[in-house]
């Protein structure tokens, strides 16, 4: 039963990400000190991109929820929080896979990798929560504030995590790819590709939500049934 | 590994991590909506008068 | 608009105060964890400061998150959540008291602390301990900011004891490195000045969320 919104999104998705492919291996220019390696900036960039916007959206719907109490916005947050989590791994994981060629290490405690650590560290407490709790109003609620809380500290996260780095110099290289893209077919490049992974994130937030709305409706369906046999069991 | 050995890494693992999610999410669908469609049937042979369709909007307050 | 903080801020220390239960606890849990640190790590050589502020903020943390929970703990076992919601004190000031509470208890575990740290790190009782004391008590302002506004998530849910640090430590994260940073500077020697920065930070941090606290607390504390 797919619905015309969701195929088209479907397709837009699949479209958009061949054009982003096609582009990064295709199109852009290799770069010149890292050489191809630094191709997974295209992908890697887009994806925090990503993470980022999605926490940004589980905390925007939390907070309409406990505002409108709609279980819709509940549902939405918590859709978004698990593609945030997703997004987030895959930022971490493709950072590492670069890091490890251009630094000679796994993992480096560069100011950004940091803090998306610490964002896949938030998003990790949301849905250990929401796995442990009962699915009910006031756990969503307490989902809902934990999202806030967690936005609001990102800008903060940000500043310290900056200045804890410039303490440290050693590390503190810039991967040339993240600002001073001087080829502008690299610009072009970045910004399909961010596109693709928008798209790809509406996409997948319009199928979770589906699945959390159908199991909505199985509550209710469930619940009917219930009433109904006790209602016969009473004549 | 060699640096193209990290690129196609990097990007299968992308596309690994997002196909199993869809397929994930696809299978839990199918599940779900088969389910609904069976408590459907079984509210519609219950009741001989059609109930009043499930609220699709699931408001808030569930049990 | 604050009326009533003054009431429960009173009935909390005076329950300890008869008992001294959370005292006792969260003195002997911070010491514990600083003695297992102290034991892991090894006292010595010119990176004591870091260290030493280091083991401070660790034991903070872990035993201010169970002081926390304690202060409203004892009140869902005796069933008075629901007497509070029900009087004319607003959720806000209820969190305002708590918050003020768990303050004292965690300035009571790191005054302990502090003590315990001075004897095993050799550090010298003078201007760079009182230099600490406001890096420390604008840390655990944002600590126990959080960890009131989460406790009530705690009580309520499966395990939540175990999920209250995972859920405060992510969000807890930018203050600690400020925190420990600055702490470590001034055991160093350092003069608030230099670390003014951190404390700037810390003094945010300390705003943002006592304000969101105080905002959002009146959606998470609910009677049993």
């Amino acid at each position: 039963m797919k619905s015309p919104m969701s195929i088209g999104l479907a397709a837009a998705s699949c479209l958009s990400m061949l054009a982003a492919l096609f582009m990064v291996f295709a199109y852009v220019p290799t770069e010149a000190e890292q050489g191809i390696v630094q191709r997974i900036f295209y992908f890697h960039l887009p994806c925090a991109w990503v993470a980022f916007l999605s926490f940004g959206i589980v905390a925007v719907a939390g907070a309409l929820y406990l505002w409108l109490g709609h279980k819709i916005w509940d549902d939405l947050s918590y859709a978004a929080a698990e593609l945030g989590m997703l997004f987030c791994t895959l930022v971490l994981v493709t950072g590492s896979i670069w890091a490890k060629p251009i630094w000679g290490v796994w993992w480096t405690w560069d100011s950004r990798l940091t803090t998306t650590f610490i964002l896949w560290l938030l998003y990790g407490a949301y849905l250990l929560l929401r796995a442990f709790a009962d699915d009910t109003d006031e756990v969503a609620r307490f989902a809902a504030v934990l999202g806030i809380a967690g936005v609001l500290d990102i800008p903060i996260i940000i500043v310290s995590v900056r200045l804890w780095r410039t303490i440290h110099p050693a590390v503190l290289l810039t991967r040339q790819g993240e600002h001073g893209l001087e080829d502008p077919r690299m610009v072009a490049t970045l910004l399909v590709s961010l596109a693709a992974f928008t798209v790809l994130f509406v996409w997948l937030l319009w199928l979770r939500l589906g699945t959390l709305r159908l199991r909505a409706r199985l509550a209710k369906l469930r619940k009917d049934l219930a009433l109904l046999e006790i209602a016969g069991a009473h004549r | 590994m060699n640096h193209l050995g990290y690129l196609g890494a990097a990007y299968a693992i992308i596309f690994i991590l997002i196909a199993f999610y869809v397929i994930v999410i696809g299978r839990r669908q199918a599940r779900l909506e088969r389910e609904v469609r069976r408590l459907e049937s079984a509210l519609r042979n219950k009741e001989p008068a059609p109930t009043a369709e499930g609220d699709a909007e699931g408001v808030s307050g569930r049990i | 608009m604050l009326e009533g903080f003054g009431p429960i801020l009173r009935k909390d220390l005076r329950l300890e105060l008869r008992t001294g239960e959370s005292t006792v606890a969260l003195v002997s849990l911070s010491v514990l964890i600083l003695v297992v640190m102290v034991l892991a790590f090894g006292p010595g050589g010119a990176r004591r400061a870091e260290v030493a502020a280091g083991a401070l903020w660790i034991a903070l943390i872990f035993a201010g998150t169970m002081g926390a929970t304690r202060a409203l703990l004892a009140e869902r076992e005796t069933g008075c959540i629901r007497g509070l919601l029900l009087s004319p004190v607003e959720p806000a000031t209820i969190y305002a008291a708590k918050l003020a509470v768990a303050m004292i208890f965690m300035a009571e575990a790191g005054a302990a602390v502090l003590i315990v740290l001075v004897l095993f790190f050799n550090l010298d009782f003078g201007a760079a301990l009182l230099r600490l004391v406001p890096v420390f008590l604008l840390g655990i302002a944002g600590l126990a900011a959080l960890c009131t506004l989460l406790a009530t998530v705690s009580g309520r849910v499966r395990a939540g004891a175990m999920l209250l640090p995972v859920m405060v430590v992510p969000l807890f994260a930018p203050a600690l490195i400020a925190g420990s940073k600055a702490s470590a500077a001034v055991l160093a020697g350092a003069s608030l000045a230099s670390v003014a920065t951190w404390l700037k930070l810390l003094a945010a941090f300390d705003v943002l969320f006592v304000a969101a606290g105080y905002l959002l607390f009146e959606h998470v504390i609910i009677e049993d």
